[in-house]
């Protein structure tokens, strides 16, 4: 189990207070947030390059915040790899355990299904200039692997690669994961990489923790408005609650004249009647309906009549933008391509948009 | 003219200026005269003199010049700024000027409690080093920071976080690295201290077979119109100083970073 408890930090124009992580011990846990937010400052503190000004750093039973980075345990992967230019791949990889003094035949094994998993062994008397961009971090996780370390820092792991090279990584990633249960920690901006990678997530947007949890939790229920909008919500909106359908259990929120139906399980808090609220619109759960095809009951409840204004091709999806007739309201709506095809859709097309009861989200 | 050949016309303009300088001492040189000034003890003497102090006073700026680069490099400490200043001191007061203040410092309480206590430098083999050493140190340390200012620190920390002390991650990563770049900044100091004279005559004298190093040699066999021992004194100290900054572009392996 890592712990960070209160962990505060002024360095430079970076100021981090109060932060807490919580990691079970094989899990793999995102810190997330907008570039520039002191994340690579929270690694290396953790690490400890820098000393924190309050707070605990926790490796199982030790308290490690007043220890040298070499006597933490902690292995760092930083963003630009930093292998070795010296030492061949095989070098890089046994550093760690030369370093400290390990007995490199007790290691044996397990590096070498590390060189197996990781698809090295080719390389292995490569120097690093040698290498292409998805075998140097495969070299550089490999070496940070090699020595068991207590945790694993990932600094942006899949940053600077090509699309088809992040999408091999990010499977490498995985299955090396399960393959040897390394506690994780690893940072990054881009919330689909954590998604797809991390057990739990904790965003960290200027400084503080604004939510930590299950991914699930983080992405489809997020605490505020700042992690709604740095995951990426389009539509979000200044509602006001006008009344609770008592037998339903469902709020009634206005937004320019406009009426949302919102099942009180997709509020956030317990909320009241006159309450100003955001509310979240999740763009991919937003139907077009066709004309003449049945709607599910689900669906009746939230159904706006409308204009197509723009669409804009993403290439794996297109991206709808949709203007309310009452109101005048704008949604965003995600629809992949192969249903945007079916719907014959083009600007200036009147349509009806209903939202699904996953779509919506009101935070206070 | 075109654009690349003025350029390279300029950088070849220079190396002519300069090698015709070298080749125009070539007309007072005669093979008996030549080899009669070589030959002479005198002119061993201050070639011998030089190497040796040359050698010794860079080893010391090595000694305190590296972990003084290392610190400049790596590290934040108030007066920081002051201290990369003063390691222009050398360059911007003249080497004569080095070498009164290093005499004049030999005359406080201090330096006289220093020479007292045996440790002799005015007028003395001690003080060639001294005054070589005042001239280079600086020049040595900024080199040096240099070449681990290009070694990302980055390096040592994945290092350290694999185990490694700091003496060790600088001395298995960036030591190895750096390398190429502290030779060269060694060889191009060890080549200023054996030109070095200003600071040299002013604190060691220029007393032939005892203080005389080449420069000062050059220097009072001009004086005395003995244009054979002067130049040949000009072409030995040529000939070691491109020898060795010929060397220092070749030295070590560059590595590609990422």
């Amino acid at each position: 189990m890592i712990k960070i408890e209160g962990l505060t930090l002024r360095v430079e124009s970076f100021n981090i207070t109060n932060l807490d992580i919580a990691i079970d011990e094989g899990g793999f846990h995102f810190l997330l947030g907008p570039t520039g937010s002191g994340k690579t400052l929270i690694l290396e503190s953790i690490m400890g390059l820098h000393r924190p000004k309050g707070g605990k750093i926790r490796v199982g039973d030790r308290e490690v915040q007043h220890l040298p980075p070499e006597r933490r345990e902690i292995s760092y992967v930083p963003q630009d790899l930093a292998l070795f230019p010296h030492l061949t791949v095989k070098e890089n990889i046994l550093f760690g355990i030369h370093a400290r003094n390990l007995n490199p035949a007790a290691y044996e094994d397990h590096v070498r299904s590390l060189i197996e998993v990781m698809r090295v062994d080719h390389l292995l008397e490569r120097y690093p200039a040698n290498l292409s961009g998805g075998e140097k971090k495969r070299t550089a996780l490999l070496r940070a692997l090699a020595p068991r370390p207590k945790l694993l820092l990932l600094d942006e792991p899949l940053s600077g690669l090509d699309p088809s090279m992040k999408i091999e990584i990010q499977h490498l990633l995985k299955t090396l994961h399960a393959a040897f249960h390394p506690t994780t920690l690893c940072v990054t901006h881009d919330f689909e990489e954590a998604y797809f990678l991390g057990d739990e997530i904790t965003i960290c947007i200027d400084g503080k923790v604004e939510q930590a949890g299950r991914k699930d939790d983080v992405f489809l229920r997020p605490r505020s408005k700042k992690v709604a909008q740095f995951l990426g919500a389009r539509n979000l909106y200044r509602a006001t609650v006008l009344r609770k359908e008592e037998p339903e259990q469902r709020w009634i929120l206005g937004v320019n004249g406009l009426h949302f139906s919102v099942p009180e399980s997709s509020c956030l808090h317990s909320t009241e009647m006159g309450k100003d609220v955001d509310l979240f619109i999740r763009s991919e759960e937003v139907m077009i309906i066709r004309d003449g095809k049945p709607v599910k009951d689900s669906l009746k409840r939230n159904i706006f009549d409308g204009e197509i204004v723009d669409i804009i091709d993403k290439g794996r999806y297109s991206v709808i933008y949709f203007q309310t007739v009452e109101g005048k309201i704008f949604f965003e709506i995600s629809i992949p391509n192969y249903a945007f095809r079916n719907l014959e859709l083009s600007v200036g097309k009147g349509v009806k948009a209903a939202l699904r009861e996953e779509s919506l989200w009101v935070m206070t | 003219m075109s654009f690349r050949y003025t350029m390279m016309g300029a950088a070849v303009g220079l190396f002519v200026f300069y090698l015709g300088l070298l080749l125009s001492l070539l007309f007072f040189v005669s093979g008996g005269g030549f080899w009669a000034a070589l030959t002479n003890p005198y002119t061993l003497f201050s070639i011998q003199l030089s190497l040796i102090t040359a050698t010794a006073a860079t080893f010391f700026a090595l000694l305190i010049g590296l972990p003084a680069a290392y610190a400049l490099s790596r590290f934040e400490f108030p007066g920081k700024r002051i201290l990369d200043t003063f390691l222009e001191i050398p360059m911007i007061i003249s080497p004569i000027a080095l070498g009164a203040s290093l005499l004049i410092f030999f005359n406080t309480p201090l330096g006289e409690i220093i020479q007292r206590k045996g440790f002799f430098f005015v007028f003395e083999v001690p003080g060639i080093v001294l005054a070589q050493f005042a001239t280079i140190a600086g020049l040595t340390t900024r080199l040096m920071k240099v070449s681990l200012d290009e070694i990302s620190p980055r390096y040592e920390a994945v290092a350290r976080s694999l185990g490694s002390s700091p003496w060790k991650a600088f001395s298995k990563i960036t030591l190895p690295l750096a390398l190429r770049g502290l030779i060269a900044s060694v060889i191009l100091a060890w080549a200023k201290a054996l030109g070095e004279f200003g600071a040299t005559v002013m604190v060691a004298g220029a007393m032939p077979g005892k203080t005389e190093t080449m420069p000062i040699a050059i220097y009072t066999a001009l004086s005395s119109a003995n244009i054979e021992k002067t130049v040949v004194l000009i072409l030995i100290l040529a000939v070691f100083g491109l020898g060795t900054l010929y060397g220092a572009r070749l030295t070590g392996k560059r590595y590609r970073y990422d």
